[in-house]
């Protein structure tokens, strides 16, 4: 099989396995983003056991490779479970946790910034903790966050390629293929980097522009 | 000697210095009086070499100082005070005063040391050398910043609004220092919004109006009816400062 | 057998370390030069790799470096792609570092008659240093925890090992479990160490205003 050329049949590959990493890249950020806020508000309004529960199972996500949590998810799972579990499935699962755990930390530290007066002047006028909740504490941590939130994506992204290691199909598993069948690393590993080079800057960019509107509303409301 | 003749300096388009001259002499203690903006730091800027010049010249000791080579030797002579002090935060009070010497001049440590503790004792801070610079109220860092440049043995002591950034019970301890200095005999270019203190001790007023010259003189003259009190503008210089 | 991948993790750890802290602190000194071309070379080089995932990279010299004769062992192309790779992030860190101290104090340096390599090596360095160390030291735990990518190109450190123990032993589950939680003490303990660093190199910040 080595030293065969391109073929037609490659940007297809490059575009499959665009679309796996972004794929998986979107699925983990979403639900991680929510999970992510779930332990923070448990932390917030301090549930009791389940707070620290959370709080430990996310310092072990950050301080541990994320290699190594899919190699536990993908290979460990199944044998302890006796279930099966795809790549793919792994990967998801694994990376929203890991997010997650970082959403978390960047979540509870905004909500931290928040002036406290604030807060109980709205409670003082009879807002219901959930309306609090919505209208004032979520719209303001959001600005707040922004900035560490567009650094974790762009981080995220990166993290992705991580699952090629477990048999996921994605730009990185496709870099390989091409690789081993055309033995021209360094055309494949530019053309691989690049795009991810290009993804995370278009990444950046529209959180910049997102963040910019942000506090244009912001400054509107008047806050 | 400093020279400074038709001294042009402009920040974009702004001239700052519209040709300024001015000449001191060593053993002088001029004070240098002046609006805020009338560009008096700009001027000192210019003297040690941190802003260049636009037009005219600057010499020191006939030392060029747009000549890298010249300014370099420049500043062995000259050494400058900071309103905001500017003490290195990671290093002990000792080596912010023994660090020049050692490096620029070349001069040994154990003997740099031991003047460096002389001064401390000078300016009552004998015991605080191994201090760093951020447990030293502002009044304290700002007499390390005169053992700082005086450990330097300058010929020339640049001093610019030194005690602007003191709490007024801090300003007399370092005003005190200068006192002493000033009459040792180190040449002096100072400015300054104390105008009695100005008064007390220089020898020399120079009133600077907006980028040029307005007044050079003795302080005696300058405070004098028919002197520089006879002139409108720096009469109400001198009014308002004292109403603060 | 756990304790040689250790050793392998550890030791690409420590040379990565050096390695990358050198790499940042040159970076970094270009990304803030007067010099228009320094700055933007050092400005891409940060940006280039911070944004490319770093199993990327290390294929990409893994693979691409014997293609132009160039043949060394994985560990040596893995400090060296690590260094690469984090010596950006330890760029940028210390860039903003020297960004952030104060021109007044640089001033002073330079009135003194200090020469500029002088003023960055005794006055700039060090201030910049010391601010950066905490996010340094998170720089430096996140590289121990990406050596475990090095796996990916047959480096058998403590991640490359337990690959062979789990499906020697077919108790995947224990292994990795057990790995993890050893990841987790490492770099726990890395930053005891840095945290214990940065009191000692800021304890002249006590009582600062
Ligand atoms: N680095 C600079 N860039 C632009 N303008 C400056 C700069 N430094 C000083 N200026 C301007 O030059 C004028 C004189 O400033 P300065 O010499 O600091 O005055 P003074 O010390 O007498 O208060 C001011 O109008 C000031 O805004
Ligand atoms: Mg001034």
């Amino acid at each position: 099989m080595r030293n065969q050329g391109f073929n037609w049949h490659d940007p297809i590959l490059w575009a499959q396995g665009l679309g796996v990493s972004v794929g998986v890249f979107a699925a983990s950020m979403i639900l991680g983003t929510v999970i992510g806020i779930f332990i923070a508000l448990c932390r917030v309004y301090k549930v009791p056991v389940v707070a620290p529960v959370l709080l430990v199972i996310s310092e072990f996500l950050k301080n541990s490779p994320v290699l190594v949590q899919l190699f536990l998810v993908f290979f460990g799972v199944p044998v302890l479970l006796q279930v099966n579990i795809t790549p793919a499935e792994a990967a998801i699962f694994t990376l929203t946790g890991n997010t997650a755990a970082f959403i978390a930390v960047i979540a509870i530290s905004a909500i931290d910034a928040i002036d406290r007066g604030q807060l109980e002047a709205a409670r003082s006028f009879g807002h219901s903790e959930r309306s609090i909740l919505r209208k004032i504490i979520a719209p303001q941590a959001l600005v707040v966050a922004m900035p560490a939130l567009i650094g974790l994506a762009v981080n995220q992204l990166q993290v992705t390629s991580l699952i090629s290691a477990i048999g996921v199909i994605d730009l990185t598993k496709v870099g390989q293929i091409l690789n081993q069948r055309t033995w021209q690393p360094f055309i494949v590993w530019t053309i691989i980097g690049v795009t991810y080079f290009i993804l995370s800057r278009l990444l950046a960019a529209a959180g910049g522009r997102l963040e910019t509107r942000l506090r244009r509303h912001m400054d509107w409301a008047g806050l | 000697m400093i020279e400074i003749d038709n001294l042009h300096k402009k920040f974009g388009d702004t001239e700052v210095l519209k040709g300024v001259s001015l000449s001191i002499a060593p053993g002088e203690v001029v004070s240098i009086l002046g609006a805020s903006g009338s560009g008096k730091s700009t001027l000192m800027r210019c003297m040690n070499g941190l802003a260049g010049l636009n037009g005219g010249s600057l010499l020191i000791d006939g030392l060029d100082v747009s000549k890298p080579r010249e300014l370099r030797e420049i500043r062995k002579r000259c050494a400058t005070v900071f309103q905001h002090f500017n003490l290195y935060p990671h290093l002990s009070v000792l080596d912010n005063i023994t660090l020049a010497p050692m490096d620029v001049l070349g001069r040994k440590k154990a003997e740099v040391e031991a003047e460096a503790y002389a001064l401390l004792k000078q300016v009552g801070l004998a015991d605080r050398a191994d201090a760093y610079p951020g447990q030293l109220s502002g009044g304290q860092k700002q007499r390390i910043g005169i053992c700082r440049a005086l450990a330097m043995q300058p010929r020339y002591l640049l001093l610019d609004e030194v005690t602007s950034a003191l709490d007024p019970e801090m300003t007399g301890e370092v005003l005190d220092v200068l006192a002493a200095l000033a009459r040792s005999g180190t040449t002096m270019i100072f400015v300054t919004h104390e105008i009695a203190f100005a008064r007390e001790i220089s020898s020399r007023i120079v009133f600077l109006d907006d980028g040029v010259v307005r007044a050079d003189m003795p302080t005696d003259r300058f405070f004098a009816e028919d002197g520089g009190y006879g002139d409108e503008r720096i009469a109400r210089f001198l009014a308002k400062m004292r109403n603060k | 057998m756990f304790w040689d991948g250790f050793l392998v993790t550890a030791s690409v750890s420590a040379l990565s370390i050096v390695g990358s802290f050198l790499i940042g602190v040159i970076v970094a000194f270009g990304a803030v030069s007067r010099r228009p071309f320094l700055r933007k070379a050092a400005r891409g080089y940060i940006g280039l790799f911070r944004n490319i995932p770093f199993i990327v990279q290390v294929f990409f010299f893994y693979f691409g470096l014997p293609e132009i004769g160039v043949y060394i062992d994985a560990f040596t192309t893995g400090t060296m792609a690590l260094s690469i790779a984090v010596g950006a992030y330890a760029a940028d860190v210390l860039r903003s570092g020297i960004e952030n101290v104060d021109t007044g104090v640089i001033e002073a340096a330079e009135v003194s008659g200090l020469s500029r390599f002088k003023i960055y090596r005794r006055i700039i360095l060090p201030i910049a240093l010391r601010v950066s160390l905490r996010p340094l030291g998170s720089v430096f735990i996140n590289l121990v925890l990406t050596t475990s990518i090095l796996s990916t190109i047959t480096l058998n450190e403590l991640t490359g090992n337990a690959k062979i123990v789990a499906s020697d032993t077919f108790r995947p589950f224990e292994v990795y479990f057990f790995l993890l939680l050893f990841y987790c003490v490492l770099t726990y303990l890395l930053s005891l160490l840095i945290n214990l660093w940065h009191r000692r190199l800021n304890r002249f910040m006590r009582g600062a205003e």
